[in-house]
C-alpha cells in the first residue's frame, strides 16, 4: 500500500515573506529533520529558489545537444540514400553521389529541428508535465501569490504550521494525499 | 522617459486586463475581421476560378512563369522574421521591453509563415502535386531532388513553422494556466488541455527558462537560414539581377525590416482593439521604432551596395536590367519602393514622430507598401528582360493574382485576430516579471539616493562644525 502524503500548502502575499518561511522552514529541519520536502509556487520565475531550496538537476542541455546531433545525422542519411536510390535509375553524369555543400542545408534544418523537439521533451520529462493540477492546488498562486508545499509527518504538523504562520501566511491548507 | 514605467501595475489587475481581452474587445474587432473574412472569400472564389481554368487566368506565361504568387510568398516569409528577432534575440539580450509585446510578434510569425505557405500551392496550378516537395518516394522510386533550393525552401520552412509553433506554446503556458483559472465552459477546456497541468512549481519554472533560452538560441540562426534559403531561390538561378552573392544578406535585412514594421502595424492595433494602453506604452513604441529605423538602415546600405556591384561589374545584361528598373516600365514599382523603404523610415529619426502612435501606425503601412514592392521589383523586372530578348514583355498581375494577394492579407489578419481572441496576446507571467524587477531596481535607487542625500547632509555638515 502506498504510504500518504501530508501536505501543508500555505500562501503569501509576496515573495520576501515566503522566503524568510523557507529560510525557517530550513532551520527547524536542521534541528529536528522535520520537513521532507518543500516546494514553491509562484506566478513569476525566481531565480533564488536555488539558493533557497538547493540545486535543482535538470539537464536539459544534454538532451538538445544529443538530439541536435542526432538530427545532423538522420538529415545526412535521408539525403545521402535518396541520393542512392536515385543513382540506381538516373545516370549520374559526373555529379557526386553524395553532393555535401547542398546537402548541408539539410542537415543544417534537420540539427535544429531534432534540437528543439528533444528540449521539448526534456523540457515536459523534467518540469514532470503533463500531469493533473493537484487539488490544493491555490489559483491565487497563477494570480499575485507565493505557494509554499511542505511535505510533513502529521506528528510534526503543528511545528511546521507555526513557522509558516509566524512568517505571515495568508492561508494553510492541510492535505493528505 | 523614466527608466521604471509600468512598475506600479498589480499583478492582479495586469491578469484581470488581459483577460478582458479575450472576452470584450472593441467594436473595431468585428469591422476588421467581418472585411477580413470577406478578402478571404474573395480569395477562395479566386482561387476555385483559377483551379478550373488553369494558371493562365493569372496572366503566368513566358516569361512571366514567377510573379505576383513568388513576391508574396517572399513577402509573407520576410514579416514572419520578426517575431523571432523581437522574441529570441531580445530574450538572449535581456531586453525586458521586449515583455508586454512579444507574444503578439511570435503568433505574427506563425500566421505570416501559414501564409507564405499557401503561395507556392497556389503558384502550382497543379495543387495536388504538392506532396512532391516532400522527402517520400514517388512510384518510380526516384526521391525529390535535395539539390534544388526548393526542396531547401520545403525543409527550412517547415523547420521554422514547427519551431515556431513550438516556441510559442512553450512560451504560452504559464499564461494558459493563468487562463485555466480563470475560465469558464469551452475555454477552461481547451486551456486545461493546452496547460497540461502548469501550477508555477519551481520545477517547472527552472525547466521552463532553460527550455525556453535552448529554443531561442536555435531560432535565431534559423531565421537567418529560412531567408537566405528563400534568396537562393533566386541567387541560384543565371538571371541577370537575381544571381547575386548578397541577396540572403539582403533578403534577411529586408526580411526584419518589413516585420518590424508589421509589429509596429499590429501593435497599435492591439493596443486600440483590446485597450491595452497600460502595457503598450510610448516607451516601447520608441524602442521598437529605433530598432527598425537601424535595420531600414542596414537594409538601404545593401540595397545600394547592390546597385553599385551591378553598375561596376560592368555585366552588359546585368547593367541592362537595372537600367530597365530606373527607367523602363516598371520603374512606378521601383521608384514607389525607394521612396516608400528608403526615404519614408527617415521620419522615425525624430522623437516627436515615434512618440505618435497613429503617426507611427500610418508610417508602418507605408513601409510594408515599401517591401511589397520590393518583392515585386525582385521577381517581376528581370523575368521582363532576360537574357532572350525575343522573350521579353512586359506583364502586369491581373485580377486573380491582385485578388488572391489580397485574400491573403485578409487571411493573416483574420487568423491573428481570432489568435488574440482566444490566446492572452500580452504575456501576462512576463509583464509582471518586468514589473517585479522594475520595482526592486526602483527601491533600490530610491536608497541608492536617501543614501547620497544622507552622505550630503554629514559632509555639510562636517564642513559647518
Amino acid at each position: 500500500m502506498r504510504r500518504k502524503k501530508h501536505l501543508l500548502f500555505a500562501t503569501y502575499e509576496d515573495f520576501d515573506k515566503a522566503r524568510e518561511a523557507v529560510a525557517e522552514l530550513k532551520i527547524l529541519d536542521l534541528k529536528e529533520m522535520i520537513v521532507e520536502n518543500i516546494e514553491l509556487y509562484s506566478p513569476i520565475e525566481h531565480p533564488e529558489v536555488e539558493e533557497m531550496l538547493g540545486h535543482f538537476n535538470q539537464p536539459i542541455q544534454r538532451f538538445t545537444f544529443f538530439g541536435a546531433i542526432t538530427g545532423t545525422m538522420s538529415a545526412f542519411l535521408l539525403v545521402a540514400a535518396a541520393a542512392q536510390a536515385m543513382f540506381t535509375v538516373q545516370p549520374q553524369g559526373g555529379k557526386p553521389v553524395i553532393p555535401l555543400p547542398t546537402d548541408i542545408v539539410i542537415m543544417y534544418e534537420g540539427t535544429i529541428l531534432f534540437g528543439v523537439l528533444s528540449t521539448l521533451f526534456a523540457f515536459f520529462l523534467y518540469a514532470g508535465l503533463p500531469r493533473s493540477v493537484k487539488k490544493h492546488y491555490n489559483p491565487k498562486v497563477s494570480e499575485d501569490h507565493i505557494g509554499i508545499e511542505v511535505q510533513v509527518q502529521p506528528e510534526n504538523m503543528e511545528k511546521v504550521r507555526t513557522a509558516l504562520q509566524s512568517n505571515g501566511a495568508l492561508e494553510i491548507r492541510e492535505v493528505t494525499q | 522617459m523614466s527608466n521604471y514605467s509600468m512598475k506600479d501595475i498589480e499583478w492582479a489587475k495586469i491578469n484581470k486586463d488581459v483577460l478582458a481581452s479575450l472576452e470584450s474587445p472593441r467594436a473595431a474587432f468585428w469591422i476588421v475581421l467581418a472585411v477580413c473574412v470577406t478578402l478571404v472569400l474573395c480569395g477562395v472564389t479566386a482561387e476555385v476560378y483559377q483551379y478550373n481554368n488553369g494558371l493562365g487566368v493569372a496572366l503566368m506565361d513566358r516569361p512571366h512563369y514567377w510573379q505576383l504568387y513568388i513576391s508574396n510568398f517572399v513577402f509573407w516569409i520576410g514579416m514572419s522574421h520578426s517575431g523571432t528577432l523581437l522574441s529570441a534575440i531580445l530574450l538572449l539580450t535581456k531586453a525586458d521591453w521586449r515583455k508586454p509585446i512579444y507574444r503578439f510578434a511570435e503568433a505574427m510569425t506563425l500566421f505570416s509563415i501559414l501564409t507564405a505557405a499557401i503561395f507556392p500551392v497556389i503558384h502550382l496550378g497543379r495543387v495536388w502535386y504538392m506532396y512532391w516537395v516532400l522527402p517520400y518516394p514517388n512510384e518510380r522510386t526516384i526521391w525529390p531532388n535535395f539539390r534544388s533550393p526548393l526542396l531547401w525552401d520545403a525543409a527550412a520552412i517547415t523547420t521554422y513553422a514547427l519551431s515556431s509553433i513550438l516556441f510559442l506554446y512553450v512560451g504560452m503556458i504559464p499564461d494558459l494556466a493563468i487562463c485555466r483559472d480563470n475560465a469558464k465552459g469551452w475555454r477552461k477546456k481547451l486551456y486545461t488541455a493546452l496547460s497540461v497541468g502548469w501550477m508555477g512549481r519551481a520545477t517547472e519554472w527552472m525547466a521552463f527558462r532553460k527550455t525556453y533560452v535552448l529554443i531561442a538560441c536555435f531560432l535565431v540562426p534559423l531565421a537567418v537560414s529560412v531567408h537566405s534559403i528563400v534568396a537562393s531561390d533566386f541567387a541560384m538561378s543565371i538571371m541577370p539581377d537575381w544571381h547575386i552573392t548578397s541577396f540572403p544578406p539582403y533578403f534577411v535585412a529586408g526580411a526584419l525590416y518589413s516585420g518590424c514594421a508589421a509589429i509596429i502595424t499590429l501593435f497599435v492595433m492591439l493596443r486600440y482593439i483590446f485597450k491595452f494602453e497600460a502595457y503598450m506604452t510610448t516607451e516601447i513604441m520608441d524602442k521598437t521604432a529605433k530598432l527598425t529605423f537601424a535595420i531600414a538602415m542596414v537594409w538601404n546600405f545593401l540595397n545600394l551596395g547592390e546597385y553599385a556591384s551591378i553598375w561596376y561589374s560592368n555585366d552588359m545584361f546585368e547593367k541592362e536590367v537595372l537600367i530597365q528598373k530606373f527607367i523602363g516600365p516598371y520603374a512606378p514599382v521601383v521608384w514607389g519602393m525607394l521612396i516608400c523603404a528608403m526615404v519614408a523610415p527617415f521620419a522615425m529619426a525624430f522623437e516627436k514622430f515615434r512618440h505618435n502612435m497613429w503617426a507611427m501606425f500610418w508610417l508602418s503601412l507605408v513601409l510594408q507598401l515599401g517591401m511589397w514592392l520590393e518583392r515585386f521589383q525582385i521577381v517581376s523586372p528581370p523575368l521582363a528582360s532576360n537574357h532572350e530578348p525575343w522573350t521579353w514583355a512586359v506583364v502586369w498581375p491581373g485580377t486573380v493574382q491582385l485578388t488572391l494577394t489580397a485574400a491573403s492579407f485578409g487571411w493573416f489578419t483574420m487568423l491573428f485576430l481570432i489568435f488574440c481572441k482566444v490566446f492572452p496576446s500580452v504575456s501576462m507571467y512576463e509583464v509582471k516579471e518586468m514589473v517585479f524587477h522594475r520595482r526592486r531596481a526602483s527601491s533600490r535607487d530610491e536608497i541608492e539616493d536617501i543614501d547620497k542625500i544622507k552622505d550630503e547632509v554629514m559632509r555639510s555638515e562636517g564642513g559647518l562644525a
